[in-house]
């Protein structure tokens, strides 16, 4: 706790003068808030863009509990997101013959995933820093070489089409418009789950592990089963985004599951701020809505963003959102204490 | 069937010994910084490029030119390559040395993402055709083939790999280069320029990658802007397999990454009995790395390393 | 917004002044990426033939803008370019997507928003999804790997083969159907083979089929793969006939191999020799012309789209999407490769094949149908 006030405090003197802070906060806040208002009210196209943003930063949030809540670096994140994506593909399409609502399929594939992640969890736990990390990229490779090449049961190269269009107590939710709604509440109830969970025992846990693991077992963290917990509820997420991202594409191949995903979602967190929801949103944007916004100038925008990463980093290296400003602090810098 | 294994096994030493010079600049940089230098992957497609450029600078039409030119070449690229390493990491890597493990990593990345772009920007994003940087001739032998170029680039490498362990443990600058390894801020107190090991680390390494690159792709006759990303890939986990820090670690690892990539072309449809085919191959060489960090938690050759130092945030 | 009045500018630019009507075409493909190569230089082949149109006046007076999108090879990407043509009135028919994978994401958006589009992906089961908004213009890879079955069989007198391929789509798509037709027609697939579609080493695999000694090898592949292949064959002392689909029919397959080791190889592809006819020299100047290089491997499919165009944009009852569908379904033109109609599925009614082999450096042109 002393450590956070005191970080606090440093993060004031750093951050400049309150009336700077306020207006930063009130931009944040605005963006926000103008996306969600703005969104629904746009051509299909700026909706498609947002629903990839908005599931992006699903998938940061959830990557975010292992990197910048337990401090472990996790390169195979995108597996999870496969085994979400491919849980609903093979549930609600032709490929099985089985066609389930898509309320029945997001508990399982949370389960599913919960249970993926604890697998790799429990042998890979013991290791550090760069060989969790290799570790992790190899298994997400095992993953996406297999759905590439079980082709009985995923379709191989050709992924699953035909995916039924998702719908909710009989309404359809496959529209861009719609998954827009499926998202913002998604996003929405995960957001302030993680939130909580980041300011509950639990997550005093994982920042004790991150900040010093012997420490942490000193006290009697039993650091196995703390990480564990944040390797399956991370697991869960990216495997919730899954679902929606393949109820809303319709098609599920390997192709959207490579090493590139997962070094995105990890740049995202970094860019934004690790260990802070308000970083993911704001990492996502940069990586996501710039590349969009760029997209005339096509290999130009790649060296572009190239050359943006390595500046932000070398001018922000904790990412552009402090981890201290969450929402209550943003709501205390908006309106004063 | 003895001629099969001969065959076999020169394919396994020829792609081992290129996975090898590439994995050699990971494990240096991350000896010295213990940072991984995602880029490093690119210093190895820039070589290569580079060479091609000095070629056609001299000699107009690159499939003619001559030894003289290719060796000039050769070098130019090389040292070329040396010189842009460093100046990557003043520029990329040096403002993020106090900072989080994790940035300098990713600074990489960014380096890595605009090299890659800036190459298909200049030079074209398609494949092209790359000279032969040795006459190409091939030989029977014990019922295998092997190629003259299979030869030069085992030799070459075996040459550059044994300079770099001689320059590592005998001499003056590798002594330095150690002494900042083991110890940044003892280093500085004994008065060593920390600054110029980086700096030497920085050199040495793209020049080895370069090497590696030209070899590849006179080997493989062609040269595409992402080259580097897929044998980076490789090399990087061949140095992880090793234990990422240590240069033997490094060859080891290389040569056992491209021992099982072999073997599990040739024996994994056999063993499975038809069940899992070719295409499993990068499973198996997952599988067993996986395997081998779960028993020796910091690769075949690597020393264990303190829990301290691998902690990836502090940012307070 | 700004981004299509640049376009739309720089487009107009290019047409003649009085303009009496126009229409936009959305052009998608890979332009950045490692099939840059393959997206550009296909739209280029279109581009040639539409901005000669524009020259000359438009067609009927319709002068043609094109709004071009990089897709990025990228399914995700391929639906966020699919859904800008949709959003964009203007945009009344299509011409998207090289990689099958892409094209079956984008279809049933193209189909929900009632966009006619002209698809490249060969992939035989696009067109069996019941859209109704889609064409292809191109032969899917039932035709690209019958031609080669039977040469290997009647002609080479094969009697064994082994299949390589990529594991991707396209590679694992054709050399299935190449498997099936060599085996109905007799012959044994002694094993099929898989490598990862970034793989640059062939020589394990290699080592296993110069065991089995087969009589041909079908690589289902793409290029560098299909150069690098042949070049490590050659190395490793394989004899084997390599026989390859339609991305070897580049210069680049010969020289990036070497031409010693694609002697004698085979390449199929749906396009005719571009010394074959008059025309189709004439398009090979043209291109070269305008764009300083050799046309691509996939250019004249381009130019060809452009004749089709023309052809729908002269028998459409207007410019809506609806009109343009019926005459895009209906159309029958001659083109630079010959007389062009869709089935019912949006399928040529007659694909062309060629085969080609590699002799002394050069494709010479051995069977067609």
């Amino acid at each position: 706790m002393s450590a956070q006030t005191l970080a606090d405090s440093r993060e004031a003197e750093a951050t400049g003068s309150r009336l700077g802070r306020r207006l930063a906060a009130f931009l944040l806040l605005a963006a926000i808030v103008a996306l969600i208002a703005v969104t629904p009210f746009l051509p299909n196209y700026y909706i498609r863009v947002v629903n990839s943003l908005l599931i992006y930063v699903l998938l940061g949030i959830g990557l975010n509990i292992v990197i910048g809540y337990a401090g472990l670096l996790d390169l195979g994140f995108v597996a999870f997101y496969a085994v979400g994506a491919y849980t609903y593909g093979l549930l609600a399409s032709p490929q099985l013959g089985l066609h389930l609502p898509i309320l029945v399929i997001l508990p399982i594939a949370a389960a599913i995933g919960a249970i993926t992640g604890i697998l790799l969890g429990m042998p890979v736990l013991r290791l550090r820093g760069d060989y969790l990390a290799i570790v992790t990229l190899g298994f997400g490779e095992i993953i996406r070489i297999l759905l590439n090449n079980l082709d009985d049961l995923t379709g191989g190269p050709r992924g699953i089409f035909g995916i039924d269009k998702a719908s909710i107590l009989g309404v359809s939710i496959a529209r861009p418009g719609e998954i827009f709604w499926l998202l913002v509440v998604t996003v929405f109830i995960v957001g302030t789950l993680v939130w909580r969970l980041e300011r509950s025992i639990l997550g005093k846990a994982w920042a004790a592990i991150r900040e010093d693991q012997d420490a942490a077992k000193g006290v009697g963290i039993n650091t196995t089963n703390v990480k564990l917990a944040a390797f399956a509820i991370s697991a869960t997420i990216g495997s919730i985004a899954g679902v929606i991202f393949a109820a809303s594409q319709r098609f599920v191949s390997p192709e959207s599951f490579t090493l590139q995903e997962s070094v995105l979602i990890v740049l995202m967190i970094v860019i934004g701020g690790m260990g802070n929801i308000l970083g993911v949103f704001v990492g996502a944007s940069i990586l996501i809505l710039l590349p969009e916004v760029l997209r005339e100038f096509a290999e130009w925008r790649i060296l572009f963003l190239g050359l943006l990463m390595v500046t932000l980093i070398i001018i922000r290296p904790a990412g552009i959102v402090p981890r201290t400003l969450g929402p209550v602090r943003l709501v205390k810098v908006l309106f004063g204490k | 069937m003895v001629g099969h294994f001969v065959q076999q096994t020169v394919n396994a030493l020829t792609i081992g010994s290129i996975y090898a010079l590439i994995a050699l600049g990971y494990t240096m940089v991350y000896g010295v910084l213990k940072m991984i230098n995602f880029a490093h992957g690119e210093m190895f497609m820039l070589g290569a490029y580079a060479a091609f450029l000095a070629l056609s600078l001299m000699v107009g039409d690159v499939g003619s030119a001559g030894a003289l030119a290719l060796t000039v070449a050769f070098f130019a690229a090389v040292l070329a390559t040396g010189f842009v390493g460093v100046g990557i990491e003043r520029l990329a890597y040096k403002p993020l040395r106090s900072s989080t493990r994790i940035a300098p990593m990713l600074s990489s990345l960014g380096v890595s993402l605009a090299l890659v772009a800036a190459i298909q920007i200049l030079a074209g994003p398609q494949p092209r055709a790359f000279p032969s940087f040795f006459p190409n001739e091939r030989f029977e032998f014990f019922g295998g083939s092997l190629t003259t170029i299979q030869i030069g680039i085992l030799i070459a490498s075996f040459i550059l790999m044994g300079g770099l362990q001689i320059l590592v443990t005998k001499t003056r600058i590798g002594i330095v280069v150690r002494a900042v390894s083991e110890s940044r801020a003892t280093a500085q107190l004994l008065g060593i320029n920390v600054n110029r090991s980086i700096s030497m680390v920085f050199f040495v390494g793209p020049l080895l990658g370069a090497a590696g690159g030209i070899l590849y792709a006179s080997y493989y006759g062609v040269m595409t802007p992402t080259m580097g990303a897929v044998v980076g890939l490789k090399a990087f986990t061949a140095a992880i397999l090793g234990g990422i820090g240590s240069i033997p670690g490094a060859m080891l690892g290389a040569f056992i990454l491209a021992a099982v990539e072999v073997a599990g072309t040739a024996l994994l449809p056999i063993v499975s009995f038809g069940t899992l085919g070719t295409e499993y191959r990068d499973v198996l060489a997952f599988a067993i790395l996986i395997l081998v960090l779960l028993f020796r938690p910091a690769g075949i050759l690597g020393e264990p390393v303190s829990e301290e130092s691998m902690v990836y945030k502090r940012e307070f | 917004m700004k981004l299509r009045a640049a376009l739309m500018i720089s487009a107009s630019l290019l047409a003649t002044p009085v303009l009496a009507e126009e229409m936009t075409i959305g052009l998608s493909a890979p332009l950045s990426g490692a099939q840059a190569y393959f997206g550009n230089t296909w739209h280029n082949g279109f581009k040639l033939y539409a901005d000669a149109l524009n020259k000359a006046g438009g067609v009927n007076g319709v002068t043609i803008n094109y709004n071009q999108q990089d897709d990025k090879a990228d399914p995700r990407e391929g639906t966020l370019v699919a859904q800008l043509f949709c959003d964009d009135d203007d945009v009344v028919i299509g011409l998207v997507n090289f990689n099958s994978g892409v094209a079956q994401s984008t279809l049933p958006i193209y189909d929900d928003c009632g966009l006619p589009n002209m698809t490249f992906g060969s992939n035989p089961s696009l067109t069996q999804q019941g859209y109704e908004y889609m064409v292809r213009p191109v032969a899917n890879d039932l035709a690209g790997a019958l031609l080669p079955a039977q040469y290997a069989l009647e002609t080479l007198g094969a009697k064994t083969a082994v299949i390589v391929n990529d594991k991707q789509v396209f590679g694992q798509g054709i050399s299935e159907i190449f498997g099936k037709n060599f085996k109905d027609g007799g012959g044994e697939v002694l094993d099929t083979l898989a490598v990862a579609p970034t793989d640059v080493d062939f020589s394990a695999v290699l080592g296993q089929i110069k065991q089995m000694n087969p009589d041909v090898i079908y690589l289902g592949a793409v290029m560098p793969q299909l150069a690098l292949f042949a070049r490590q064959m050659h190395d490793q002392g394989v004899k084997a006939t390599l026989m390859v689909p339609d991305g070897g029919y580049t210069p680049e397959f010969i020289e990036q191999a070497g031409a010693e080791n694609v002697e004698g190889a085979t390449v199929a592809i749906q396009v005719p020799p571009m010394d074959a006819s008059d025309a189709i020299k004439d398009f090979a100047a043209k291109y070269q012309e305008a764009y300083g290089e050799e046309p691509g491997p996939y250019s004249i499919y381009g130019y060809v789209q452009g004749q089709i165009l023309e052809e729908v944009l002269k028998t459409t009852a207007d410019l809506s999407r609806e009109a343009m569908n019926e005459a895009l379904h209906n159309v029958s033109v001659d083109t630079v490769m010959g007389h062009l109609e869709f089935d019912e599925n949006g399928d040529l009614k007659v694909a062309p094949s060629f085969l080609y082999k590699v002799e002394d450096g050069a494709f010479v042109l051995i069977d067609q149908m």
